[in-house]
């Protein structure tokens, strides 16, 4: 029973890991197309693998078929090899269920989570044979739309999708799927569903937004049209335990990055580190009951036989009842030979206790996030976490057995100097003494600690949303600063691609000018940038130059607090005058307590919804 | 404790994933089909499973076979059908039975090779020809490197049939725990010797004892 086309079958062979293309896996939802209204294609920019250890499109693919009249399908992004036969053979881009064209389906879907990705995008309608801009496809068919974290500046591709999903999905995506039924039945024109489309709340349509801009290329206004509203208020389930969450899912046949199942404990993030955007614009803070999450877990175990669970989140050591949590899963998980993982650990939040529970790293190494060496620095981003509270928690790890810390820091941050740079390595340094300090550490096994810096990016609706990143020069010092100073032999250090981390920064808060330089990326060929082996810097410079756009306007200007931004008619609950206070307070190094001490009165309590509406006991 | 062999084909989508990614599947099949199975006793245990001749990628397989242990005694009709239940649609259960050979009686593999030709016996007669050398060397890829390998002797022994589009070929080519000859390598032969590239489906039919008996 394959599904894939008869084509394909014949190049198969000829591409590394076919598994990838050939669906078939169980909990696939194969629906008979004669019998369902609308199709929707959903999309992941980027390679099976990645794309199948995704939680969002688990949720969304779930609470799509739910619905008897949808059918939705998985695409995902073919490799160069398989990209490069089905173009010899002029196969156009399928989807994995039913093996039918993209280009047969009501909605493609793409899920946005990196701007590395909109290459990928565009170069996927390309293999669908899907014209690019939105205007270029006059009916009420083949409606491009996206959702995601990079929804909530999607003006860079504004001109190629019809409308975008901001904020949860599970509620807003399902109403406007239902809103193009209707329209059909209706026999309305793609003009008057996006004109209707525009007046759901969470739902952005670009075309109905002029935007003009002033001579030095800043935004000098967005104006609606056609009745869309001045600002789109992004949407957010109010109850995690009455959302939508799915209890079952395509198991994939091949492995995946996480092959695991995934179960969302908590959603938004109490800490408001400033760099963060996932911390500002999935606020409020809502977690699910104990409860929910232990039916959830027997559910997705019972039906997809893998023997591992992780509890997912932004920061999962914050879910209030952790302990009570594990206490509830282990009365079950180790009888049915299933292990618990949390995806990332706090410092502060470290415990042996906590270690032996769930089996969140192999024995062999430890990952901690500090992202900054210096604690003026750690004060500016608001990381909350003290050198003493580091060295407590390594030394915890090395009585424990561990020998090995890999720590995560960020460089070109605000306000950095060349003193804070070295102190990531002093910081790797301490670990290493700490170490020999330490009387009950494992015998006969050396420390390694290995420090890994990123360059930092600034994000739209973040307080950092108006700092010009480092050029790719300072950064490239800052990264010599790193190799030069004097560290331990038993410390290594590492840092990734400023190009990469540059161009990211362009994307993230770019406008809708960007729109050609990604047409003529694609033109180009490019794709994949996130890949080392398909990223080509000199490519995209040229596609730049050959629009008359300068990327360091994007990346590495500093922009004034009263400046328009191109995603300023979107609005996540969070305040704009707050994001400016807490960028002020960060140049002052002053810290903000995280929501569960204090509120900040951020905005997010306009949802109505988790904490912000809590009842603090613990609070006067 | 119960051995069991468990008898399964391995066709459509399924045929491209690897060894390893079977492995995992049949482990999560088993785990949700509630059968008592062992687990090894490490300090990571795992559902015991030994399979046969692992097949190489995008080759069917009519009756493949792997052993497990109940630490139950099972009903194996009633075993095969929870275990259906839970594996993907390509891959099917014929039936469970008590394993009477052990994987070192398999000595053979029965394969048939479809290749898709316009004119299946002008290929017939490029592969006759291709055979009637005096060797027919290829390379064959492998973990230490290439090697270069005479295939003509296991090839010799091949019939072949016509049918419209189509040259079908079935041939028995040595396939033990000792070592086995991976049919593609005839089409690697026709590719690197005869500049031939026709799109090939290879089905391994079954596993032989040295006598060519069924393995059981």
């Amino acid at each position: 029973m394959e599904m894939y086309p008869k084509e394909v079958e014949k190049l198969l062979l000829k591409v590394q890991k076919p598994g990838r293309y050939v669906g078939g896996e169980t909990h696939a939802v194969v629906k008979d197309k004669s019998q369902v209204d609308v199709r929707f294609a959903f999309c992941f920019p980027d390679i099976y693998e990645i794309g199948m250890s995704h939680l969002g499109i688990r949720i969304l693919y779930g609470a799509f078929n739910q619905v008897p009249y949808f059918w939705c399908e998985r695409v995902f992004a073919p490799w160069v090899d398989m990209e490069r036969q089905m173009k010899e053979r002029g196969i156009p881009l399928y989807a994995l269920e039913s093996g039918d064209p993209v280009k047969e389906f009501d909605f493609i879907g793409f899920t946005l989570q990196y701007e590395l990705s909109y290459t990928n995008v565009l170069n996927m309608l390309r293999l669908a044979g899907i014209p690019l801009r939105s205007a270029d496809r006059p009916e009420l068919f083949n409606i491009v739309v996206g959702g995601g974290p990079c929804a909530c500046n999607p003006e860079p591709l504004a001109d190629f999708f019809d409308l975008f999903f901001l904020g949860d999905g599970e509620e807003v995506d399902l109403e406007v799927m239902e809103l193009y039924r209707q329209c059909k039945k209706e026999g309305a024109g793609k003009q008057e569903f996006l004109r209707r489309a525009a007046q759901v709340e969470g739902v952005y349509v670009p075309s109905l937004y002029e935007v003009e801009y002033h001579e030095d290329g800043t935004v000098k206004s967005c104006t609606p049209k056609e009745g869309a509203p001045a600002k789109v208020r992004k949407r957010s389930v109010e109850n995690m335990d009455t959302a939508y969450f799915p209890e079952s899912f395509p198991v994939p046949l091949i492995e995946v990055v996480h092959d695991r199942i995934s179960v969302e404990v908590l959603r938004g993030c109490i800490r408001g580190c400033r760099f963060c955007q996932a911390g500002f614009l999935y606020r409020p803070f809502r977690e699910k009951s104990i409860d929910t999450i232990d039916r959830q877990c027997r559910a997705l175990c019972a039906s997809s036989g893998y023997d591992e669970i992780s509890l997912s989140s932004l920061s999962t050591s914050d879910y209030s009842c952790l302990n009570e949590l594990l206490d509830r899963l282990h009365t079950w998980t180790e009888k049915e030979k299933v292990s618990l993982s949390l995806p990332s650990l706090r410092v502060d939040n470290f415990s042996p206790e906590l270690m032996t529970r769930v089996n969140s790293v192999r024995k062999s190494g430890l990952t901690f996030a500090p992202e900054a060496g210096s604690q003026r620095m750690r004060d500016v981003i608001n990381k909350n976490v003290t050198r003493e509270e580091l060295l407590h928690t390594v030394n915890i790890a090395f009585t424990e057995g561990w020998t090995r810390i890999k720590l995560y820091f960020m460089i070109g941050l605000p306000t950095e100097t060349a003193d804070d740079v070295a102190a990531i390595v002093d910081l790797g340094n301490q670990v290493v003494d700490a170490f020999f300090e330490n009387k009950e550490k494992p015998r006969g096994k050396a420390v390694e600690v290995s420090l890994s810096a990123a360059a930092f990016v600034p994000k739209p609706f973040t307080p950092f949303q108006w700092f010009g990143q480092d050029t790719m020069e300072e950064l490239a010092q800052k990264q010599q600063l790193l190799k030069t100073t004097k560290r331990s032999r038993r410390v290594s250090v590492s840092y990734h691609g400023a190009q990469t981390s540059f161009l990211e920064a362009v994307f993230a808060r770019g406008d809708r000018r960007l729109c050609a330089v990604l047409e003529k990326a694609v033109e180009y060929g490019l794709h994949f940038d996130g890949w080392d082996d398909c990223f080509d810097f000199d490519q995209w410079m040229e596609a730049f130059a050959a629009c008359g756009l300068d990327p360091a306007f994007y990346a590495n200007r500093t922009r004034g607090f009263d400046e328009v931004f191109p995603w300023d008619h979107l609005d996540y609950g969070i305040r704009k005058e707050f994001l400016a206070e807490e960028c002020r307070r960060a140049y002052q190094a002053q810290t903000t307590p995280n929501c569960r001490e204090k509120c900040s009165a951020c905005g997010a309590a306009c949802f109505k919804g988790g904490l912000c509406v809590a009842e603090r006991k613990d609070m006067v | 404790m119960q051995n069991v062999r468990i008898w399964f084909s391995k066709t459509g989508a399924v045929k491209y994933i690897s060894h390893l990614d079977l492995t995992r599947c049949m482990a999560r099949a088993l785990k949700l089909s509630g059968l008592p199975v062992w687990y090894t006793q490490g300090f990571n245990p795992r559902i015991y499973m030994t399979f046969a001749m692992p097949l190489s990628l995008g080759v069917s397989g009519l009756r493949e076979c792997v052993d497990i242990r109940l630490t139950e005694e099972t009903g194996l009709e009633d075993a095969a059908r929870r275990l259906s239940a839970y594996l993907p649609a390509d891959i099917t259960v014929l039936g469970l039975t008590q394993p009477e050979l052990g994987f070192e009686e398999a000595a053979y593999g029965e394969y048939e090779l479809r290749l898709e030709a316009e004119h299946p016996e002008a290929l017939a007669a490029e592969l006759q020809e291709l055979l009637a050398g005096e060797t027919v060397t290829v390379m064959k890829h492998g973990k230490k490197g290439d090697k270069a390998v005479d295939i003509k002797p296991y090839f010799s022994l091949m019939e072949w049939r016509t049918e419209p589009g189509w040259l079908v070929l079935d041939v028995k080519l040595p396939c033990s725990l000792n070592g086995s000859v991976n049919p593609n390598l005839l089409l690697e032969a026709l590719k690197t010797l005869r500049c031939l590239e026709p799109y090939g489906e290879i089905t391994r039919k079954r596993l032989l004892t040295k006598d060519f008996s069924d393995m059981r």
